[in-house]
C-alpha cells in the first residue's frame, strides 16, 4: 500500500481465502484498485510441481497486473 | 475531523425495527442493541472530558477512526454504563498500540480474541467482577464492557466475519471476555503493578487471548502444581511454540497461596514453569517445525528434533494474574502468539 500511494507499480498476493479482506483493506487505504494477484487456497496439500506451477502461473499474473 | 463524526439516523420509535435496522446492515455483534439515542450518548460522553471528535485510534484493518464519540455509541449498543466508558477508550487505546498487533489479530484464521484485564480502584468502582465465575455470565460490567470493545473492533475496524474478520471459527470470548484481577485474594503484586504502574491506578490490559483452558487440580504441593501446569501449557499445534509467544496464566487464590506458602514470588513461579514447559519439537508435525524454524530460527539457532521449545523467549513473557473465587480450578490463556499485551491507564474518573 505505502508503495503504490508513492505512485511505484505495486501488487498484492493473496490466496482466495484472504482475497476479500485484501480488496477490502484495499478499499479503506484509499487504494480500491490497488492490482491483487489471486492464488487458489489451500495449497498445504498440493504436490511440490503443482505449488511450482502455481508460482510460475501467479508471476505471470503479476506481470500482466503491473504492465 | 467533520468527516469522523458519527452520522444521525432517523429510525422508528421501536425496539424492534431499531434492532431489525443494525442486523440489516451488520452493526451488531449477531445479539439485539440498546439503541444508541442522541441522549443516550450524550449521557455516556459526560463520563468523559476528552471531546467527541477526539480520534483515539485508527482501528485495523480498515482504520476506521474510532473517535470518543464512536467509542461511546458502540458503549450504548453494548449496553455499558455510562461510567464504563473512560475504562472503554484506555481498551481502544490499547489495542492500537503497534506491539499488540490488532492488524494480524483482527484480520487472522485463528479464533483469538481480546481479554481485558482490569485493575486498581476501578475494577471496584465499576463492579467489574475478579472473583465467583469473573468469565462467565452475570456481571454488567464485564459482559457489556468486552462487548463494548468487540463492536469497536467490528465497526471502526471493519471486522465483519467473512469479511475481513477471517477467523475459521472464532470463539465465544470474541462476544465478550474481561474481568478483573481479584487483587484482595493475591499473595503477590497485582498485575498493573508489576507492569510498570503505581498501586493506586487503574489500568486496563489487553491480551490477544485464544481461549480458555481449566486446570483442575486438587494438589497442595507446589511442585506438583506447577508441573500439572506446564503440562497443560504444552501443546504442539501451539502458535506460542510456534512463535515464542505470550501465555498468560490465571491462578486461582487457592493455588496462588500454594505456591507463596512455598516461598515462590511469582518471578521464581514463571521461571519454573517456563523450564518445565519447554516441550521437545519432535513433538510438533514437520510442518509446523519448519514454520518454528522460519519464525524463531534468530532466537534458538538450529532446532533439530531433540531441540527443547520454550513457549516463549524469556520466563518473565508468561504472565500472571490472580482471579477467581474458592476452588481448585486455574485457567491456561493460550494467546496468538504474534502479539504483546498492552496497559493503558484509565484516566478519567468513572
Amino acid at each position: 500500500m505505502e508503495i503504490a500511494k508513492r505512485g511505484r507499480a505495486a501488487v498484492t498476493i493473496c490466496s482466495t481465502a484472504f482475497t476479500t479482506l485484501g480488496r477490502a483493506q484495499a478499499k479503506a487505504l484509499g487504494i480500491p484498485a490497488l492490482p491483487i494477484a489471486v492464488i487458489a487456497h489451500p495449497f498445504g496439500l498440493r504436490k511440490r510441481d503443482e505449488v511450482r506451477e502455481m508460482a510460475k502461473q501467479c508471476v505471470r499474473d503479476i506481470v500482466k497486473l503491473v504492465s | 475531523m467533520n468527516d469522523d463524526r458519527a452520522a444521525l439516523f432517523e429510525a422508528p420509535d421501536d425496539i424492534d425495527a431499531i434492532n431489525q435496522l443494525y442486523r440489516a446492515r451488520r452493526w451488531s455483534d449477531g445479539l439485539p442493541v440498546v439503541p444508541p439515542t442522541v441522549e443516550r450518548v450524550r449521557q455516556m460522553l459526560a463520563c468523559t472530558r476528552r471531546p467527541p471528535g477526539e480520534v483515539v485510534a485508527r482501528i485495523a484493518p480498515g482504520f476506521g477512526a474510532a473517535t470518543v464519540e464512536r467509542i461511546a455509541i458502540n458503549a450504548v449498543l453494548a449496553g455499558c454504563d455510562p461510567e464504563y466508558l473512560p475504562a472503554l477508550i484506555a481498551a481502544v487505546e490499547a489495542v492500537a498500540v503497534p506491539e499488540f498487533n490488532l492488524q494480524g489479530i483482527q484480520a487472522t484464521t485463528n479464533p483469538v480474541a481480546v481479554w481485558i484485564v482490569v485493575n486498581g480502584p476501578a475494577a471496584e468502582r465499576l463492579g467489574i467482577n475478579g472473583s465467583f465465575n469473573c468469565l462467565g455470565q452475570g456481571a454488567w460490567a464485564n459482559a457489556t464492557l468486552g462487548r463494548a470493545l468487540r463492536l469497536v473492533l467490528q465497526n471502526c475496524g471493519g471486522a465483519l466475519p467473512g469479511e475481513m474478520d477471517r477467523a475459521t471459527h472464532g470463539q465465544p470470548g470474541k462476544y465478550s471476555f474481561c474481568c478483573a484481577e481479584n487483587e484482595a485474594a493475591s499473595p503477590w503484586e497485582p498485575l498493573h503493578v508489576e507492569r510498570g504502574f503505581g498501586r493506586g491506578a487503574s489500568t486496563v490490559t489487553v491480551v490477544g487471548a485464544e481461549g480458555t483452558m481449566n486446570m483442575n487440580t486438587h494438589t497442595k504441593n507446589a511442585g506438583e502444581l506447577l508441573r500439572a501446569i506446564a503440562e497443560t501449557m504444552q501443546h504442539p499445534p501451539s502458535n506460542e511454540y510456534c512463535h515464542g509467544g505470550e501465555p498468560w496464566l490465571i491462578l486461582a487464590p487457592e493455588h496462588a497461596e500454594i505456591l507463596k506458602a512455598a516461598g515462590l514470588a511469582k518471578g521464581e513461579v514463571k521461571r519454573r514453569l517456563w523450564e518445565l514447559s519447554k516441550m521437545p519439537a519432535r513433538r510438533m508435525t514437520d510442518k509446523d517445525l519448519l514454520r518454528v524454524e522460519a519464525s524463531r530460527g534468530n532466537e534458538l539457532g538450529r532446532i533439530g528434533p531433540d531441540t527443547m521449545l520454550p513457549i516463549a523467549p524469556r520466563p518473565e513473557d508468561i504472565w500472571i494474574v490472580v482471579a477467581g473465587g474458592p476452588g481448585t480450578h486455574s485457567v491456561y490463556v493460550p494467546c496468538f502468539g504474534n502479539s504483546r499485551a498492552v496497559t493503558r491507564e484509565v484516566k478519567d474518573p468513572g
